[in-house]
Formats: C-alpha cells, sequence, structure tokens
C-alpha cells in the first residue's frame, strides 16, 4: 500500500480532478439540517466543521469547532438514491397501427459520476444492492450506473452515535470496492488508489509522501473508531433466532409503537423494494411505466386474492425485521444490515432496531433451522423488465370467467410447465399467469377473471396484441419422477399451471406408468378443460377424479373438498404429488398426502404471491427465505414447511 | 382493448360533479388540469357540472360522479341518497366527502352553542348537529383524499376509469412521499411535529418541503397508528390538548384521527 498524503488545502483539487475525469461528484452537502447527498463543486460545498448528534428518532447538525470536511456520520440519505432511484421510468409504449404496441425501455442516465465520501458501512450496502440487482436476474439500469460510479471512500475515524458496523463486520475499514480511500486528519487526508481509476485521478494531485506515522495514526483512528461504537448488535445466530421466535411478545410490543410509516425501509441503504406506477395520456395512446420505491410497511406488499396476509402493524415489522436480518441471507448471501443507524435516527417513533434484537434475545425458543446462505442462481441477461409484445391466437372460454388464451410470443426459449409469464397491457398493468399448455413456438395461459388485468386479459380476442416478460420461476420436476407413480391434486384455476405437466407425463406412459389427477372445482360449471378431463380418464395407465365443493340436483360425482378424494388407497406406495390450488386447499392436501406416506420431499406445491416484477427485483414476492419468482413458485414442500400456512408469511 | 364501455351504453362515459357543503375547491381542481382538459372533455360527457355549465342535467344517468363536500344538512342528506342511486360509480372527493372537512370541527362541539355564538339570527340556520362524509350514508367507490385533492390524483382516477385500470392512488403514509422526495424529515431533524407517518399519501409531502410538519390534509393513511405518534409528540413536550388540536384539522372527524384526538382532549 502505497499511502499517499493530500492536504487539506488540496481538497479542491480532488474535487477537479475528478471532474476534469468527466465525472459529476456526488458527495455530502449540508441541507435542512442534516448532511444529505447531492452534487457539490468545491469543499464549500462540503460539510466542513460540522458533525452530527443522533439518538434513536432524533438528528441535529453540530459544530465540530474544526475544519473535517468528513466529520459527520451517515445522514438520511444513501447512495442508494443514485443507484436505484425513488423514481424512475422502466418502458414507454405507444400504440401504433395494427394495434401492435411499440414498448421502448427508458434508458437510464449513465453519466459517470463519482461518489465522494463514501463510508465502510456504505460500499458494504452497495455490495448488498449488487447481490439484489445484480446476482440472479440483471437489472440493467443499475448495472449501467453502478459501472459508471467511481467510489472515493472515507474512512471512519470517529463512530456515530448510532453506529454498529462493528457488529455486522461492514466497517469502519475500507476493505474492497473503493477507487480512492481516504482517512481524514487535521492537516490533510491519507490517500490510498486501489484501482487503475482511482490511480489516475492521484495522479493529477499534489501528493506527498505519507510517512508512517501518519498511517499509523490513520490506522489508531479506524481502531477507536471500531472500539467506540454507539450501538452494538448481537448478530450471531440472528436467522435461526428471529424464525425460531416468531411469536416472541416483543413483535407485540414493538407493533405498538411502530407507526408502519415505511421511513426505515427508505433510508435503509439496502432495502429495495420497489412497485410500478403507469402514467398515460387521456386518449390510453400512451404509457409511461415508473419503478417506484416502496415499502413491506404498506398494504399492497402482502395483498393476494383481495387480502392483506399481513395486515397489522406487528407482521409487518416482523417482515421488515426478519426479512433484513434474517431471510436476506437465504435469499442473497449476506445480511440486509451494515450497521449504519439510519433507520435508528429516522424512525419517527424512535424505535431502535440493536435494542428489539437485544429484546427478541431474552426469553427466546431455540432458533429454528434455517436454509444455506445463498447467493441468487445465475439467470438469463436482457431486460427482465421489458415486455415483449405478443399475439394472441386462439381463444377459448373455460367457464364464464375463466378464458383459455394461446399466444404467439416470439422466441421464449423453452417454457416449462410451472413456470409463468408476466402477462400485460400497457396501460392497464401485468399479472404473473402460469404457462397451461404450449409447444411448438405457442404458449397457453388460463386466466379467471378477479381484477382490473385479468378481465383485460380475458377480454382479449385473436389477432389482439399484449406484453409478455419470461418465463420465470422454475417447473415441475418431471425429469426426477420419471417411473414413479404421479398424484396431481389441483382446486379450481390451480389445475391450469399442472395441465402442462399432465399432458407431458401421459405424452410418456413408459416413463409416467401411473398418473393420478385428483381436481376439486366450485361446481360443476366451473370445471376446467372438460374435454381434456374426459380424454384423460380414458388413458392407460391414468386414473381422474373430480368432486365439487357445490352440487346442483343431477350431479352424480363426488362432492366435498378435494383432500377427500385422496383417502382410502388413492395414493400408491413410492408416490409424488405435483399440488397447485388454493392455499387453504394446499394445507390440508399436504397432510393428506403425508398421511398416506408421501415425504415431504416428494410433495411439490405451486406458490403465489403478489409480485411486480417477478425477476427477483421488487422485493414483493418474499416469502420468508425465499422469493417465489425466483425460487418458485414450485417448491418442494420440505423447503416451506417452517413457515408453510403461518400468518404474515 | 381500448376505453371500458360506459355501463350507462352510450358512447362516452357520462360524468356528473355534485358538491354538498364545501368550499368547490376540490371540483375546481377539474379545471386545473389544463394540459389535459381538452381531451378529458373529448372523452367524457361531462353531464352536469354547476361550477363551469349552465346546461345542468343532474338526474344522471351518470357512469361516475364525483362528489365534493360533507353531509350538512337535511336536503344534502337526501342530495347524497339521491345521486348515489343515478351512478354505479361514486366517488367522494376531498377532505369534506371523505372525512367531513373542516366544517366536521363542530361535531366535537355542542352545535347549539356554536350556532348561536356565529349567526346573528340562528334562527335561520338548518344544519344537521354533524358534517359528515358521504360514506356515513351511502356506499362510496372510491376515495380521492385531500384539501384539496390533488391534481394528479384525479386525472389518474380519470384515466384509469376511461382505461379500465385500477386507480393507482396508493393508501400508504405521506413519509414514503416525503424521503422519495429526498426531503430531512422536520420532525426527526427539528423537532417539528408532523402528522406524515399516520396520514394518507398523496399530497407528495409538500408541508415538509417548506419545513412544516405535515397537518394531515388527506386523512388517516391505511393501517394508522396515531397513539405511537401521540406518544413522540409528548416525548417531544406537547400537551395532550396540543395533539388533540393537531389531529383535529381537515380531517378531525376522520375515525383514527378522531379517536386519537377523544383521547387526548375534549
Ligand atoms: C406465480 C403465479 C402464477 C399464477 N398463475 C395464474 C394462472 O395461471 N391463472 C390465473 O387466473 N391466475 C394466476 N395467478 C393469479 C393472478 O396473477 C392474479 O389473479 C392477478 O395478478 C390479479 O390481477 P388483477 O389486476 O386482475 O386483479 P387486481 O385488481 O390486482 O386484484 C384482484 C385480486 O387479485 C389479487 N392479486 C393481485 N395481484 C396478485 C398476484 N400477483 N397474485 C395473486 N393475487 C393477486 C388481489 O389481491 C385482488 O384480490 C398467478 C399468480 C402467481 C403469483
Ligand atoms: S420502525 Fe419506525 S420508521 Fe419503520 S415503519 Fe415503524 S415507525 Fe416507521
Ligand atoms: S437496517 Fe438500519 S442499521 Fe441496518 S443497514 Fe438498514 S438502515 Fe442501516
Ligand atoms: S417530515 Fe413528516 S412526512 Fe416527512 S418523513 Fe418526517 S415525519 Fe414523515
Amino acid at each position: 500500500m502505497a499511502e499517499v498524503f493530500l492536504p487539506r488545502e488540496a481538497l479542491g483539487e480532488l474535487l477537479g480532478a475528478l471532474r476534469a475525469s468527466g465525472r459529476a461528484v456526488i458527495g455530502p452537502t449540508v441541507r435542512d439540517g442534516a448532511v444529505v447527498y447531492d452534487e457539490v463543486e468545491s469543499p464549500r460545498d462540503l460539510p466542513v466543521g460540522w458533525g452530527d448528534e443522533q439518538a434513536p428518532g432524533r438528528y441535529r447538525l453540530r459544530r465540530r469547532g474544526d475544519e473535517r470536511a468528513f466529520g459527520y456520520a451517515v445522514g438520511p440519505h444513501s447512495w442508494k438514491r443514485f443507484l436505484f432511484p425513488a423514481r424512475e421510468a422502466l418502458w414507454r409504449s405507444e400504440s401504433a397501427d395494427g394495434g401492435v404496441p411499440r414498448i421502448e425501455a427508458a434508458s437510464p442516465d449513465a453519466s459517470p459520476r463519482a461518489f465522494l465520501g463514501v463510508r465502510a458501512c456504505e460500499i458494504a450496502a452497495m455490495d448488498v444492492q449488487d447481490r439484489v440487482f445484480l446476482g440472479g436476474r440483471a437489472d440493467p439500469r443499475y448495472a449501467t450506473r453502478r459501472a459508471a460510479a467511481l467510489v472515493v471512500a472515507v474512512q471512519c475515524t470517529e463512530a456515530g452515535d448510532l453506529c454498529f458496523c462493528a457488529s455486522t463486520g461492514t466497517g469502519p475499514r475500507v476493505e474492497g470496492g473503493a477507487d480512492l480511500v481516504l482517512t481524514e486528519a487535521d492537516d490533510g487526508f491519507l490517500v490510498d488508489a486501489r484501482t487503475d481509476a482511482g490511480r489516475a485521478v492521484l495522479g493529477a494531485l499534489p501528493v506527498v509522501p505519507a510517512g508512517p506515522e501518519r498511517v499509523a495514526a490513520a490506522e489508531a483512528g479506524v481502531r477507536a473508531c471500531a472500539a467506540g461504537m454507539g450501538r452494538s448488535m448481537d448478530v450471531r445466530g440472528l436467522p435461526g433466532l428471529l424464525f425460531g421466535n416468531l411469536d416472541h411478545p416483543r413483535w407485540e410490543a414493538v407493533a405498538e409503537r411502530c407507526l408502519s410509516c415505511g421511513a426505515c425501509t427508505s433510508v435503509c441503504p439496502t432495502c429495495f423494494c420497489s412497485t410500478t406506477e403507469t402514467s398515460s395520456t387521456v386518449d390510453g395512446a400512451r404509457h409511461e411505466v415508473l419503478r417506484v420505491w416502496d415499502s413491506c410497511f404498506g398494504s399492497e406488499h402482502a395483498q393476494i386474492h383481495g387480502a392483506d396476509f399481513r395486515p397489522t402493524i406487528g407482521l409487518r415489522y416482523r417482515q421488515w425485521l426478519t426479512h433484513k436480518l434474517g431471510s436476506w441471507t437465504a435469499q442473497f448471501g449476506v445480511s440486509g444490515c451494515v450497521g449504519c443507524g439510519r433507520c435508528v435516527a429516522w424512525c419517527p417513533a424512535e424505535i431502535d432496531l440493536t435494542e428489539e434484537v437485544a429484546a427478541l434475545r431474552e426469553g427466546a425458543d431455540p432458533p429454528a433451522p434455517v436454509p444455506a446462505a445463498a447467493p441468487p442462481p445465475p439467470a438469463p441477461g436482457g431486460d427482465p423488465l421489458l415486455p415483449h409484445p405478443a399475439r394472441v391466437t386462439a381463444r377459448r372460454v373455460e367457464t364464464p370467467d375463466v378464458v383459455t388464451l394461446t399466444l404467439d410470443a416470439g422466441d421464449l426459449g423453452d417454457v416449462l410447465p410451472g413456470q409463468f409469464l408476466m402477462l400485460g397491457l400497457p396501460g392497464i398493468g401485468e399479472a404473473p399467469i402460469s404457462v397451461s399448455g404450449g409447444g411448438g413456438g405457442v404458449v397457453e395461459h388460463t386466466i379467471r377473471d378477479v381484477g382490473a388485468v385479468t378481465r383485460a386479459l380475458c377480454a382479449l380476442s385473436p389477432g389482439d396484441h399484449l406484453g409478455v416478460r419470461g418465463p420465470f420461476g422454475t417447473a415441475w420436476p418431471l425429469e426426477a419422477l420419471r417411473g414413479r407413480p404421479v398424484l396431481a391434486v389441483a382446486g379450481g384455476i390451480g389445475l391450469a399451471p399442472l395441465r402442462g405437466a399432465i399432458r407431458a407425463m401421459l405424452a410418456a406412459p413408459a416413463d409416467f406408468p401411473d398418473v393420478r389427477v385428483f381436481y376439486g372445482a366450485r361446481t360443476p360449471g366451473d370445471r376446467l378443460f372438460l374435454d381434456e378431463l374426459d380424454a384423460w380418464t380414458g388413458r392407460p395407465g391414468a386414473t381422474v377424479a373430480v368432486t365439487v365443493d357445490h352440487a346442483p340436483p343431477g350431479w352424480d360425482g363426488h362432492v366435498g373438498v378435494v383432500t377427500r378424494l385422496l383417502r382410502g388407497g388413492a395414493i400408491p406406495a413410492g408416490a409424488a404429488a405435483l399440488v397447485c390450488g388454493p392455499e387453504t386447499m394446499m394445507r390440508y392436501a399436504v397432510e393428506a398426502l403425508r398421511a398416506g406416506g408421501v415425504p415431504e420431499e416428494d410433495i411439490f406445491v405451486s406458490m403465489e404471491r403478489n409480485m411486480r416484477c417477478a425477476a427477483g427485483l421488487c422485493g414483493r414476492c418474499q416469502y420468508a427465505h425465499w422469493l417465489v419468482s425466483r425460487d418458485g413458485a414450485v417448491f418442494p414442500f420440505a423447503r416451506l414447511r417452517e413457515v408453510f400456512g403461518r400468518d404474515g408469511f | 382493448m381500448t376505453a371500458s364501455e360506459p355501463e350507462s351504453g352510450r358512447g362516452r362515459p357520462r360524468l356528473g360533479v355534485f358538491k354538498l357543503a364545501s368550499c368547490d375547491g376540490c371540483q375546481l381542481t377539474l379545471l386545473d388540469c389544463e394540459d389535459e382538459l381538452l381531451a378529458l372533455a373529448g372523452a367524457v360527457e361531462i353531464v352536469h357540472f354547476p361550477e363551469v355549465s349552465s346546461r345542468l342535467a343532474a338526474e344522471g344517468p351518470f357512469d361516475l360522479v364525483l362528489l365534493e363536500g360533507s353531509v350538512s344538512t337535511e336536503e344534502q342528506r337526501e342530495l347524497v341518497h339521491a345521486v348515489r342511486a343515478r351512478t354505479p360509480r361514486l366517488v367522494a372527493i376531498g377532505a369534506c366527502a371523505t372525512a367531513g372537512g373542516i366544517q366536521a370541527l363542530r361535531n366535537f362541539a355542542d352545535h347549539e352553542e356554536y350556532v348561536r355564538a356565529v349567526y346573528a339570527r340562528p334562527e335561520y340556520v338548518s344544519t344537521l348537529a354533524a358534517a359528515t362524509p358521504a360514506s356515513e350514508h351511502v356506499r362510496v367507490d372510491f376515495e380521492l383524499r385531500g384539501c384539496p385533492i390533488d391534481r394528479g390524483q384525479l386525472l389518474e382516477l380519470l384515466v384509469a376509469t376511461l382505461l379500465g385500470r385500477k386507480p393507482q392512488v396508493p393508501d400508504e403514509s405521506v413519509c414514503m412521499e416525503c424521503k422519495r422526495r429526498g426531503q430531512v424529515c422536520v420532525m426527526v431533524a427539528r423537532g417539528e411535529p408532523c402528522l406524515g407517518p399516520v396520514t394518507h399519501a398523496g399530497c407528495g409531502a409538500i408541508c415538509p418541503a417548506y419545513a412544516r410538519g405535515c397537518y394531515g390534509c388527506f386523512g388517516p393513511k391505511e393501517s394508522p397508528n396515531p397513539s405511537a405518534l401521540s406518544a413522540r409528540l409528548s416525548r417531544d413536550g406537547a400537551s395532550d390538548d396540543e395533539i388533540a388540536r393537531r389531529f383535529r384539522v381537515f380531517t378531525g372527524w376522520a375515525g383514527p384521527f378522531r379517536e386519537e384526538s377523544l383521547r387526548r382532549g375534549r
């Protein structure tokens, strides 16, 4: 490490050199009583001489009595604002002749920027968001901005009142992830260039050799900072602790105090939840879809089937903390907390997560088993958020509220039974819909009209156009089940995602000698795919049992829930099961299957969660340790055992 | 798919604008939609809108009615029921129609006494004892909050209705908007009392942008926790009376705000 010294008077030259390299410099500046991040042009814009006092729900600037430019602890802004803006256009569409919507990606601002004054915890936070936005299906917008950012870090030599990066192992020393690293002293800065880009900037500066005393003093400052943190958090085994204590009384206690305002998630440098917003011209010809910061404290985050399955503040706070400090690790390979203290300072209700964690440890039940830390699996390239045009080639009315559309969607690659696409209409919105069949260049989707988007989709006619994204998610594991008896257990519209799998198995009787379909519908009139059900019944090695919840006079078939069909010898030895339907139905089905001797590893369920992006980027489809769009929708039940059917997940 | 079919089965969707006890500010927001006004006038048929046109057809039928104002008199109570019967989609707009508005402050007091104190000839004043939101009288299909309502949200409601999408009017807190704008929290950094954490978004967090705490014009957000906010305000030194008055401004009669103000004051 060839560290050099930049005299304080030459700080302006550092800003000048950064600007001369063609970059806008974003750095700390004082505004409205706090240190925020914005474009800075000269050292006069920096918070020279300013420090701060922080406590839960409280932040005040104070005069330091010296000339330090970086003598403050992190404020309300984080770099996420610049890498993952609070509002950002994703794409625009315009209806053109022939009804084919022209869809165009909005181009992200790729202008080069230098981030000045980045703390170790903030570099760690960028690493966390890199895993989210670049680890799986990469977001090209984030990637562009990230690549265009030069990181000028500043090591902390004084800890803030609410900092605890020493506990989370994310600071105060800057290990990697920076182009230049500064350590501030009274008379100037120790500077370490870590990359070629950093060295190029350094080359233009009037630096002198640093000498061992300065290096030692900087080291001592960083060590003292680590020793003097205003907060600490015992992070040992946190994921297991949190998931082992989902009923701890502390959740109720914090719910009384929490406002569910979402300030914490907004200031947190790692939180990444977003929603989409469409703005349209009055004539409906042009639309713009934006991505907007969202929060798990909002009501939409956990909406499915007309209800919010996380309706109380207690469940929402528990979601935030169990995700941030717990399931984040299984999802992205690291904790979601870098110990910056922002959520503590900026919580209007003065809630301190370090105190909450300490309280949860009191009288805690034993930890729950949690999956190993797993970084996101590799995923195909391209822009996962940009819809591609598709055309309806056939429409079939299945029941009064269910329609099957056949789509020519161009080249989607392999689309496997169990996977889903996002189907959308510009100006109306998108919905995740499983494939119900297809092959030879077309995909089929069977859609129940339950709301605005599904209504508009169901109303499409052959020749109409729509937008599609995907395929997303996991498939029914047919390969692995060859040679075994397979039960397909479906409730309601849940037969649609299973249809492709049933067709594939029946087409290969040598591999699937015993396929049993169990299907429950509300009424006889709600049964899907009647012709096919009949055809399947006749196949050698196939059995089909249908039941209805409500039977009109004249119905001589089964009446009652689908799990009743699973009784008495219906489950052959060595069977595996594919289950899809409403969650309550799946719960009973799994129970019946387990009772019938099917091991949890061999029961596969298809889960539904709210989703905006389906690419693992919007945070909506979280399901405890999993992201439904990425790790599901088809899961082996054994993976879900701990959380399946639990309130709030 | 293009525009959704009007339910009255006649060409463009038929729009009616009605008012009860209110200042007209909300309905005039429609005229504020300058850039879009022409297109709107082409897309909907404005059947009844006394503020802008003398061609009135209060009898409807309508595909969409915007209703402004609180129910403050017996006639208004009759009108709100009548209007409900003339439209499949009734949208209450503004703090008066959705929470009773500023005039609902009288609901907390002795009505008779108020009337005697304010009017020279109280015998000419015939009002109900309470000013109440439309939803206390009839089923309301959608509410646009605010005092006044936000132009962008009104446009979104109309465009969404025309296109057949769910109106994107988030029921989140003002804090969410405040934070997206990158504002510095006035409560945390300056100790200013702010209703943002319990208030429905929609204004874009204007007051905090001007270093003032939120006054709660948009009423309670989804799942609000006003007593947790009161607890914070009292730790900051506010008296129960001050807290009660803070909750009792434009939307003081809205359930969660009303209950909290009654817990803290009279
Ligand atoms: C992986 C996956 C596969 C699916 N496959 C199918 C399918 O093959 N056929 C089918 O008809 N439906 C399927 N769904 C459900 C479908 O996505 C929702 O019904 C649809 O999103 C509702 O959108 P909407 O605009 O029509 O309704 P909205 O007006 O948004 O809401 C109507 C109702 O649907 C609920 N809802 C909204 N978004 C979702 C969501 N993402 N998931 C579940 N419920 C939601 C709302 O809470 C509300 O009750 C699937 C969902 C998922 C997550
Ligand atoms: S913890 Fe604090 S900041 Fe977060 S939602 Fe609750 S009150 Fe708001
Ligand atoms: S959870 Fe709180 S302390 Fe941890 S990184 Fe987020 S804002 Fe910082
Ligand atoms: S100023 Fe008000 S609205 Fe903004 S974050 Fe603070 S409490 Fe919320």
